[in-house]
């Protein structure tokens, strides 16, 4: 009873939080955003036979860090003009925010199903249109300020589990992003009215496929665990002509039982993304050793629409995560905390390439699993 | 269709393959009833080896267990109780301590006061012979050596042992009955 009521709660709950945002608000041009990624077990395993684990999780990804050599000019993707403008945006800033709404179901001891509902919200900062002369303003750009939220898109992940030992663990899965997220965002742009880019929607706009192996080995049964992870993710290409990189991550780490109560966690993870690549034709702003063309329209570089890797796309990115995850039934006997943890990461960049753009910062997830036994196991 | 494209492609039929026939195994599959139980030897609490086969002509009840899982320790009690009872009367129990060291778990036997056989399974070999990836399993096996029930989870009450030793005694006259 107290479970189907906390249960009934902890949905309610993230419904009002969800619909209690504003809605979309109206936004400028925009550019990329990237998510933090780390390993979190009770996600990547596959749940016991009749076992609901509830993972509700937070995501805090800054992306505001100007290498060196690098000063933040991007292109622009101009979906309704089917072009891309090279150095067109100068990025000041984009925060990414998720709340993510993770169930994992075991259909049988080794054959599970994950469910992912994502809920966004970016925050952005740039000066567009660099370049042109808008309100006489010398080819400077203008400083624009967008943010949205809403659902993104929603992932459904088949997982087996190869190796089911109590020592070990292999598991494979596979799954398909359901483009659930809002993808046709409309700006208040400079000149009126546009298709807000590609990196900056909710959602992709297209399907997306996920291969994964998620390993894990007790080096000192129930005080050292190993675990790995590798994970390759595919989106085809939207109706706008744009195509998101392949994305390739891989995780490596340790935790430790110190007390019942709470267990440690170190991993390093690395990400690689792919350019993007846009079908479209490709022009270029306007900068004062054009002469008298400067500050004036982009000038175009070539008419043709063909598919064209987007600059300043694709990073590569490699982190240190140290993290803590609280068992609170472990600290706490109540029927509110049995089978409930809590935990939190930071991950902290080590080596980062992000191709001109803005840098990934230091991110945060925290987050809550909660156990549900909702069918006998035998 | 690019060569990542091929990958996926072959990772989704490779998946889908594997996924719902449950056949594609590194570890050990769970016996079915009516299986003869594997046969093993491991040392107890005083190094002495034990087998399976040595216990043949009793009901033996086999418990996977570790003493920081609750569900583990929350079900012995009952397995004492039911031991304690039924001992003299052809039942056995056997707990099966997983990848823990003598130390910890003769201090845990000794501070609930078990009496049954202590099996060290140091490394994981006997609960893979038994598909154990999950802690407490009980198997329940006959006086032939079959398997007569899995229970996986926190499941034991003195009242479901009782049940389960109640239901293989009575099958065994009638299979001798059909074996005349």
């Amino acid at each position: 009873m107290v479970g189907k009521r906390f249960t009934l709660g902890f949905i309610l709950g993230l419904a009002l939080v969800f619909f209690s945002w504003p809605g979309a608000q109206p936004a400028q041009a925009s550019c990329g955003s990237v998510t933090c990624f780390v390993v979190i077990g009770s996600q990547q395993q596959v749940s016991p036979k009749g076992l609901l684990t509830v993972n509700a999780f937070y995501n805090y990804t800054p992306q505001g860090t100007l290498l060196s050599g690098t000063n933040g000019v991007i292109p622009a993707v101009d979906l309704d003009n089917r072009q891309l403008i090279l150095d067109h945006h100068r990025e000041i800033r984009t925060i990414s925010q998720m709340y993510t709404l993770d169930l994992n179901y075991g259909i049988t001891d080794r054959f599970g199903l994950e469910v992912a509902i994502p809920y966004k919200r970016v925050k952005h900062q740039h000066f567009d249109g660099l370049g042109e002369d808008i309100d006489g303003n010398g080819g400077t750009g203008v400083l624009n300020r967008f943010s949205d939220n809403g659902i993104g898109d929603i992932f459904i992940n088949a997982k087996y589990n190869l190796l089911p030992t109590l020592s070990s663990m292999v598991v494979t899965g596979f799954g398909v992003y359901i483009p659930t997220g809002d993808h046709n965002q409309k700006t208040a742009g400079i000149e009126g009215a546009e298709t807000m880019e590609p990196t900056a929607q909710l959602g992709r706009g297209q399907f997306g496929l996920q291969g994964s192996i998620y390993q894990t080995y007790e080096i000192i049964p129930h005080r050292l665990n190993q675990f790995a992870s590798a994970s390759y993710r595919h989106t085809f290409r939207n109706n706008f002509g744009y195509q998101f990189g392949d994305q390739f991550d891989f995780g490596l780490g340790a935790n430790l039982v110190t007390v019942p109560w709470l267990v440690l966690t170190n991993q390093f993870n690395y990400r690689y993304m792919v350019h993007d690549a846009y079908s479209g034709s490709l022009s270029r702003s306007a900068t004062p050793s054009d002469g008298v063309l400067f500050p004036g329209e982009a000038l175009v570089l070539d008419s043709n629409i063909s598919n064209r890797a987007v600059p300043t796309t694709g990073s590569t990115y490699f982190a240190y995560t140290p993290g803590f995850q609280l068992n609170l039934g472990e600290a706490i006997k109540t029927s509110l905390t049995e089978n409930t943890s809590v935990y939190f990461y930071s991950q902290i960049p080590i080596a980062r390439d992000f191709n001109g753009n803005l840098a990934q910062g230091v991110s945060y997830v925290f987050g809550i699993t909660k156990m549900f036994q909702v069918m006998n196991p035998s | 269709m690019t060569r990542l494209q091929v990958l996926m492609i072959g990772m989704l039929v490779a998946t889908l393959w594997v996924l719902p026939f449950d056949v594609w195994s590194m570890g050990s599959r769970v016996p079915t009833v009516g299986m003869q139980a594997e046969d093993f030897r491991l040392a107890d609490l005083a190094g002495k080896e034990q087998s399976l086969s040595q216990y043949r002509g009793k009901i033996v009840l086999l418990n996977f267990w570790a003493t920081w899982c609750k569900p583990c320790t929350t079900e012995m009690p009952a397995m004492q109780t039911a031991y304690d009872k039924l001992r003299d009367k052809g039942f056995v129990v056997l707990a099966v301590n997983e990848l823990e060291d003598d130390v910890r778990v003769r201090e845990h036997i000794k501070q609930y006061g078990h009496t049954f056989p202590v099996l060290m399974d140091h490394d994981n070999k006997v609960a893979n012979q038994f598909g154990v990836f999950g802690l407490p399993v009980s198997v329940f096996i006959d006086q032939e050596g079959r398997v007569q029930e899995y229970i996986k989870g926190g499941l034991l009450t003195e009242q479901k042992i009782d049940e389960t030793i109640a239901r293989i005694q009575k099958q065994a006259p009638i299979k001798a009955a059909a074996l005349r």
